[in-house]
């Protein structure tokens, strides 16, 4: 990339606004994360005037938090504690510049050629194959530098991941990643102090100033406008960062809008800019996740898991039974709430921290599913979700799967964090148990940082809000450019699908008179 | 009468076992009240007693000043439920008794067996909000244990030095709070990136977590 010469393009930030102001332009981007960014980017690059408005602050190195329950208060919605209701599961948002892609493990995956068909055949979708969407992934993975991570980074607690799949025949590879010079320190979710991960606010936000992009940070658009079937622009107010005490008023007029805000985010936008988009009623309708579950597992020999890239290993072997499998790293405070027991128990296995290793699960429960409310006063969702009867054997054979990879890797004893079973298993044949026991939904401890469908595609305007392209079937120049447009879930992290397909909407938004 | 004054009386008798007789806190704490402060000490002592594979306890960790530090940059939704959380389990035993004896005391004024057993209790309990309420518990008091530098560095998990190099972005943001005017860089500041060199486990430890002794 080119050192920034002056083109013209900007990024305010809270303390320059001192009035209330607005502003004219082509297109306007709500949300700076893997969606929103990349068509800002593209359409300034096609030549167009953009402005992109992201809620959160940019963070500098010097921002970053290494305490991880700062970090989540100052990087993520409601600080990190929002979570669904119904089957209760914590749930990740990111509010910062770059979004998601900030705070992030940097893993960038094509999701397989079945899932692609699946979305075709069941949504009516006429161009959105793994042949048609291909191009866009490669022109993204060109932009960002997206490669293998490298063997000398991955630190004995991904490369037990590998040890363990191959002495049982199962498939594994190195993930590969939106990263640069990776060091392997493991800080992904905290920030990374190598300047290694390519998250947006590095790469594809300086990009679309480069080619003159103006970036409003710290403010919160809170309406589409609109006029019968053209969106006019946005509104909104600016935001002090990490207290959102609201401030000065701002306008963005524009020819096209193009909503990236994410999943609960853009929604939550549409139902509060008076239900905008929303004749197929589809908005906020079929929430899903990705729930993922993990294992902690303990060797003799000494893994210093703090070493290495944070997550470098996975096998795809599993995604027609409906999971993936990957290693896990995250700031030791976040890992060790899985850790059962009070007292001096609690200390003994904490102590065994540099002996563990973690491999996690993230579950395709397409059946699971869920919707995004608007709150009264606030633009925080509301979300209900549940996770289906059926959904739960996904879970369960998966913590199996992982069980199995640990102890043929040489763990001695495992910590599955499951409800209903013993706290440490000390053997395959004592984790049978996880084939055998009858789970219920609430004995998973569970995250879902993967949210979709939202805003679902859908070739019949009466059971999506978005074409294929990303146009707003209600709308003529709305957009909508983030994971709430997948008809389904992508079995796969959703960044890089996230970022392809907004490849291809920036290019209908850049052609747009 | 007689009725409402026997009222007032339960009233103000259980207005007393709830809220009165804490202790002033030894330090000053900006969202935490007296009564959750001397919560937090107890609950941070069942969890983290001293001694053990880990020699700090919880109290030598100053779990009561984190989770202070921590409400004060929290959501004020989340901070209403965590406080609402700390009041619950502060109070459930004024109902729900710890094992005897006089197990019909707020948890703080219980003696470190029973707190232990309480807190077991919510653990394991087949209610799941309960464990819910636990869990959230012992995320807040793990999360501080794991902040504390002499933990982090008996385990080996501290973070290390790095030597952040000066990429585009840094001429175009400046820290959180700040005008353009704090930019530090310039375009002859700009540095290699990162060329990809392991970190390794002799890295020093980084200042925040540095110290003398362990």
């Amino acid at each position: 990339m080119k050192a920034l010469s002056g083109h013209g393009g900007e990024v305010r930030v809270f303390a320059q606004y001192d009035r209330d102001f607005a502003l004219e332009t082509d297109v306007v981007v709500v949300g700076s994360g893997p969606g929103g960014a990349v068509v800002a980017k593209e359409v300034a690059e096609a030549g167009r005037r953009v402005v992109l408005i992201e809620e959160g602050p940019p963070f500098t190195p010097s921002d970053f938090e290494l305490d991880s329950a700062v970090s989540m208060s100052r990087t993520m919605r409601e600080s990190g504690l929002r979570t669904t209701f119904g089957t209760v599961m914590p749930t990740m948002q990111a509010i910062c510049l770059g979004g998601g892609s900030l705070v992030n493990s940097a893993i960038c995956v094509r999701p397989p050629d079945f899932v692609l068909d699946e979305w075709c055949e069941r949504h009516q979708l006429q161009q959105t194959s793994r042949a048609d969407l291909d191009p866009h992934f490669d022109a993204v993975a060109a932009f960002l530098g997206i490669a293998p991570t490298p063997e000398d980074v991955q630190g004995p607690r991904n490369l037990l991941f590998r040890t363990g799949c191959e002495a049982l025949g199962i498939g594994s590879e190195p993930i590969p990643r939106n990263v640069r010079g990776c060091r392997g320190s493991g800080e992904c979710f905290t920030g990374c102090r190598s300047r290694a991960k390519q998250s947006m606010d590095v790469s594809y936000v300086p990009a679309a100033v480069n080619k003159g992009a103006q970036v409003l940070t710290s403010a919160r658009v809170e309406a589409v406008r609109s006029d019968g079937r053209r969106a006019t622009g946005v509104e909104g107010r600016i935001v002090t960062p990490f207290t959102g005490r609201p401030g000065h008023r701002f306008r963005v007029d524009a020819d096209a809008v193009v909503l990236a805000a994410g999943c609960m985010a853009t929604p939550v936008l549409l139902h509060k800019s008076g239900n905008l988009a929303n004749r197929s009623g589809q908005v906020g309708e079929n929430l899903r996740f990705h729930p993922g579950v993990a294992i902690t597992g303990f060797f003799d020999e000494r893994v210093d898991p703090g070493f290495g890239a944070t997550q470098g290993y996975q096998s795809l072997d599993f995604l027609p039974e409906g999971f993936k499998l990957e290693t896990l790293w995250a700031p030791p405070g976040v890992l060790a709430v899985r850790m059962p027991g009070t007292g001096l128990d609690l200390k003994a296995r904490l102590a065994q921290a540099p002996h563990a290793a973690i491999f996690d699960a993230i579950a395709s429960c397409n059946r699971s599913t869920g919707r995004v409310r608007p709150r009264r006063r606030s633009l925080d969702p509301r979300l209900l979700w549940r996770l289906h009867p059926e959904d739960v054997p996904i879970l369960s054979r998966a913590l199996y799967v992982l069980a199995e990879i640990f102890f043929a890797a040489g763990a001695h004893t495992l910590i599955p964090g499951v409800q209903g079973i013993p706290p440490e298993l000390r053997s395959l044949e004592e984790a049978q148990v996880l084939r055998k026991h009858a789970f219920k939904p609430s004995d998973f401890v569970t995250g879902g940082n993967h949210a979709f469908c939202t805003t679902r595609m859908h070739g019949d305007p009466a059971q999506g809000v978005v074409d294929e392209l990303g146009r707003c079937h209600d709308m003529e120049n709305l957009y909508i450019s983030d994971t709430g447009v997948f008809p389904q879930c992508p079995s796969v992290n959703p960044m890089y699908t996230a970022m392809a397909l907004a490849h291809r909407t920036a290019q209908v938004v850049a052609q747009l008179d | 009468m007689l009725g409402w004054l026997l009222l007032a009386a339960v009233l103000g008798y259980a207005l007393i076992r709830i809220f009165s007789g804490y202790p002033r806190p030894p330090a000053s704490t900006r969202v935490l009240a007296p009564r959750e402060v001397a919560f937090l000490e107890a609950a941070a002592l069942a969890t983290f007693p001293p001694g053990g594979a880990i020699p700090a306890s919880g109290s030598e960790a100053d779990l009561p000043a984190y989770t202070d530090r921590w409400l004060q940059v929290l959501h004020p939704r989340m901070r209403w439920l965590m406080r609402s959380l700390f009041f619950l389990l502060e109070h459930a035993t004024l109902f729900f008794p710890a094992p005897r004896p006089r197990g019909f005391r707020r948890f703080s004024s219980l003696a470190p067996q029973q707190q232990a057993a309480v807190l077991e209790g919510w653990r394991t309990s087949r209610l799941f909000p309960r464990r819910i309420v636990f869990e959230s518990l012992r995320a807040i008091l793990t999360m501080g244990y794991f902040s504390h530098p002499p933990v982090l560095r008996q385990l080996g998990l501290a973070p290390r030095e790095i030597e952040t190099p000066v990429c585009e972005a840094d001429l175009l943001y400046p820290p959180v709070g700040c005008g353009p005017e704090a930019i530090a860089y310039g375009l002859s500041d700009l540095t290699p990136p990162s060329d990809g060199t392991p970190l390794q486990r002799d890295a020093p430890v980084h200042p925040a977590y540095a110290g003398s002794g362990s």
